[in-house]
């Protein structure tokens, strides 16, 4: 196993780099002059100028994209072009806050999800299994920035029980955490009920109960296992989609997080965090898809790797 | 009977006596606390000569002072520098220094300091964009300890004015050389607060500076906190989580009016709102034409519905607040006149004008809809525009493009003259040599005395004669039509009931010098 492990951290070299070189080109191409941009709109053209100058613009490409890759190489991620500041400074301000926002997330996504979509299987097309899916597709369809501001004018304003917006204390976590948990955890839940739905017709499981085992001990020894490797892989997924920064949550609950740096760096043209964010969420990527894969092979004994 | 009515009458005016006594006692500011700020946005880098957006030099401005202030009237006041002279020849001028002060690392604030602060924003290697401001000194030298000459190579009038912005922040030298490049993440001035904390994306901190020379602040600290979204940074004010909240959706104000625990102050700003015309292109070319969309367009009504009402339509092309000011006259909404003026120019209904009209979404207060009200606006007098509408970035790009390239017809744009001079307010903007990409006369306007008359408020020393002369030249900017005159923004912020003393400044700073905490 842990050799597997290993040629999967190396494999996700070529990987990085890829991703590198896609982001370099991709940030150059769009349109608007960077160098005017972060010169500002109140910016001479001398001063324009200058900035392109300094940033290294008006060197060639090929050029760039190789000093690029070596600065990356030693863990030189440059400094942002607006502040000046070393992108790592800036990246590794941010992380921990998305860290800990997607974590708690995926921690409501995958309570709520899984024990509705069994909740939901075990009782098929029953009133229960027909309100808990039509609360999911609520979850769902509910855009983040109104169901975000909903909950912070009920219970921060109104209620007055949690902080509105902000990062300080677990309690700060809740709202963002909830808002950001319902669209995956309605997604969880409708994976986990037809996924249990199509276990629970199988035939070790009509094996279990002709045994004389009580039902809930079928649904939790036998069945419940065996439905979860769909369910891993959308828990996977959605978690690298989370993990890529939750814009529209940072946004509204304040949160400062790696998806909005993304979005503020890319409105300002900010190269050098534009590519170190894009890179840490490639590299969450990969990471989480090995966490995945790891999680099969526990969870189902047939699954090898060597 | 009339004993009693003389009773009822006496025991009455005691009674109001002692009801206005009660209602305006003396309220002595209290000493400590926190008071909290939401902005939109981060602070981008804490270094005054490189700082270029509102949120960043508000925060700056609490540690970092210049020479001279503008007031929240409009005035220059000595802040730093005690008194200036200037030679007769117009181009000498002395500045008297404030003596005894300290930076907050101990260092002294001197002639050395000043000459060194205004020596890095002219220094072309610093790539400070607030250069072009004080461009036209050619030398700065030391006099004495307390003392400064500073040259310029021709008079140039709105030195002092200039001298006020932000960018001209005295910063301690030897805390810039020590840090170089990362001196912006922590600041030194003189000022009522010092740098405590940055944690990038979510605050600034800032503590009494128990060392000012002037008044001490009556807080302990004041945090800068960063809630993007304008909802979310008007909740956490009615939840109590922050004392102010810059930018409040007007329409919110109507709601907020029943609040007994916050109110919204609605202030002026120094930024004008305009479409501009490219007037080197058809169909603008033809000053009619300019003319009919500034009858067409009834900014009252806009101003009333998009903004409710916390706007001031303008009748200048700068705001009032601006030295240089003067009320001219406009272009009050005439549907007749307008559809008049098209007919003379070969249109109607049949043979509608059409043009596109370009506009950012979410830079300005309700610009998109303000450009959806004047499409249906011009619409009604004949006139069909097609709106378009980029993200800030390009859209900066496109409109800075130089004439040959340049198709754009007419285009919005907010323009905040923070120098609180008329010379930042137009020159820039109407000058023939500003086109881009030097300057920001992006609508290609050029007037012969136009030009003569902005060159001369430039050397002009005498205030008085400077505001004939910028009237003179709004007047024919006016006439032409240069543009299509929209509104001044006004500052709409909400502020708790505890939190008193905040000044809100039109260059968009909401102070908390003077500020303190009622518990």
């Amino acid at each position: 196993m842990w050799a597997y492990i290993a040629k999967r951290l190396l494999l996700a070299i070529p990987v990085i780099l890829g991703v590198a070189f896609v982001v370099f080109a991709m940030v150059r191409i769009v349109p608007g002059d960077p160098a005017q941009v972060i010169a500002g709109e109140a910016a001479t053209k001398e001063f324009v100028e200058a900035v392109r100058k300094d940033l290294g613009l008006d060197r060639p490409l090929l050029e760039q994209f190789v000093s690029f890759v070596g600065n990356l190489l030693r863990g030189d991620f440059g400094r942002s072009v607006r502040s000046r500041a070393p992108v790592v400074l800036e990246v590794r301000a941010r992380l921990p806050n998305t860290i800990s926002l997607t974590l708690a997330g995926m921690l409501v996504a995958i309570t709520v999800g899984v024990t509705a979509g069994v909740v939901s299987a075990v009782r098929p097309y029953s009133l229960v299994d027909t309100s808990v899916m039509l609360v999911a597709l609520a979850g769902l369809s509910m855009p983040v920035f109104w169901s975000g501001l909903m909950l912070i004018l009920v219970f921060a304003v109104w209620l007055g029980w949690l902080p509105a917006v902000g990062t300080g204390t677990p309690a700060h976590l809740i709202l963002p955490a909830v808002t950001l948990g319902m669209a995956t955890a309605a997604i969880i839940a409708r994976m986990t009920r037809s996924s249990m739905l199509e276990v629970l017709r199988s035939d070790y499981i009509r094996t279990a109960r002709a045994k004389g085992l009580a039902e809930p001990s079928v649904v939790s020894r036998h069945a419940f296992r065996n439905a979860l490797i769909p369910v891993i892989t959308v828990v996977g997924l959605q978690m690298g989609t989370l993990l890529s920064g939750a814009v529209l949550t940072e946004s509204v609950f304040a949160w400062p997080g790696i998806g909005r740096l993304l979005v503020e760096g890319i409105l300002t043209r900010d190269y050098p965090i534009v590519q170190a964010a894009v890179l840490v969420v490639a590299m969450a990527f990969v990471l989480v898809n090995l966490f995945v894969d790891v999680l099969y092979a526990i969870a189902d004994p047939r699954i090898h790797y060597d | 009977m009339r004993r009693v009515l003389a009773l009822a009458v006496s025991l009455a005016l005691i009674g109001a006596a002692a009801f206005s006594a009660a209602a305006a006692p003396a309220v002595t500011p209290q000493r400590g606390g926190v008071a909290i700020i939401g902005h939109g946005t981060d602070a981008v880098i804490l270094d005054s000569a490189l700082a270029t957006d509102a949120p960043t030099f508000t925060i700056l401005e609490h540690m970092v002072e210049t020479l001279f202030e503008l007031t929240a009237e409009g005035k220059v006041r000595p802040r730093l520098a005690l008194s200036q002279s200037v030679a007769a020849d117009g181009k000498t001028w002395t500045f008297r220094l404030r003596q005894g002060v300290r930076f907050h690392d101990g260092t002294p604030f001197d002639a050395e300091a000043a000459k060194f602060n205004l020596d890095r924003v002219l220094d072309t290697a610093t790539r400070s964009p607030w250069r072009f401001l004080i461009s036209r000194i050619t030398a700065v030298s030391v006099v004495d300890a307390s003392t400064i000459r500073v040259v310029t190579d021709a008079p140039f009038a709105p030195l002092l004015a200039h001298l006020t912005h932000g960018g001209m922040g005295m910063q301690s030298p030897a805390a810039i050389r020590r840090l170089g490049v990362d001196y912006g993440r922590q600041p030194v001035g003189t000022g009522v607060f010092k740098f405590k904390e940055w944690v990038r994306g979510d605050r600034v901190v800032v503590t009494r500076n128990d060392d000012f020379y002037g008044d001490k602040a009556f807080l302990d600290d004041v945090q800068f906190r960063v809630i993007p979204d304008d909802g979310a940074r008007l909740a956490a004010l009615e939840a109590g989580s922050i004392h102010v909240a810059v930018r409040v959706p007007p329409r919110e104000i109507e709601r907020l009016k029943t609040s007994s625990t916050l109110s919204v102050e609605v202030s002026t700003s120094l930024r004008t709102i305009y479409v501009a015309f490219n007037v080197t292109r058809p169909p603008f070319t033809d000053r009619r034409l300019r003319q009919a969309l500034n009858y067409a367009v009834n900014k009252r009504a806009i101003v009333a519905s998009a903004l409710a009402g916390t706007a001031r339509v303008s009748d200048a092309p700068i705001a009032p607040n601006v030295e240089g000011y003067s009320a001219i006259a406009g272009y009050d909404w005439d549907l007749e006149r307008a559809e008049a003026l098209l007919r003379e120019a070969g249109y109607s209904r049949a043979r509608p004008l059409r043009a596109v009209f370009h506009h950012p979404s979410g830079r300005y207060i309700r610009d998109a809809e303000i450009a959806a009200s004047i499409q249906g606006l011009a619409r009604r007098a004949g006139i069909e525009l097609e709106l378009r509408t980029l993200e800030f970035g390009a859209y900066i790009a496109l409109t800075a493009r130089p004439q040959a390239q340049n198709d754009i017809q007419m285009y919005m744009l907010g323009w905040g003259t923070v120098t609180g001079d008329a010379d930042y307010g137009l020159y820039a903007l109407f000058h023939s040599s500003q086109f881009p990409p030097v300057g920001f006369n992006r609508g290609f306007y050029k007037n012969d005395r136009v030009d003569v008359l902005l060159d001369r408020g430039r050397v002009t020393i005498d205030q008085s004669e400077r505001d004939k002369i910028y009237a003179e030249a709004m007047k024919i900017i006016t006439d032409d039509a240069a543009w299509l005159f929209l509104h001044s923004e006004s500052q709409v912020t909400g502020v708790r009931g505890t939190a008193q003393g905040v000044i809100i400044h039109p260059a968009e700073r909401v102070m908390f010098t003077r500020a303190w905490l009622r518990r």
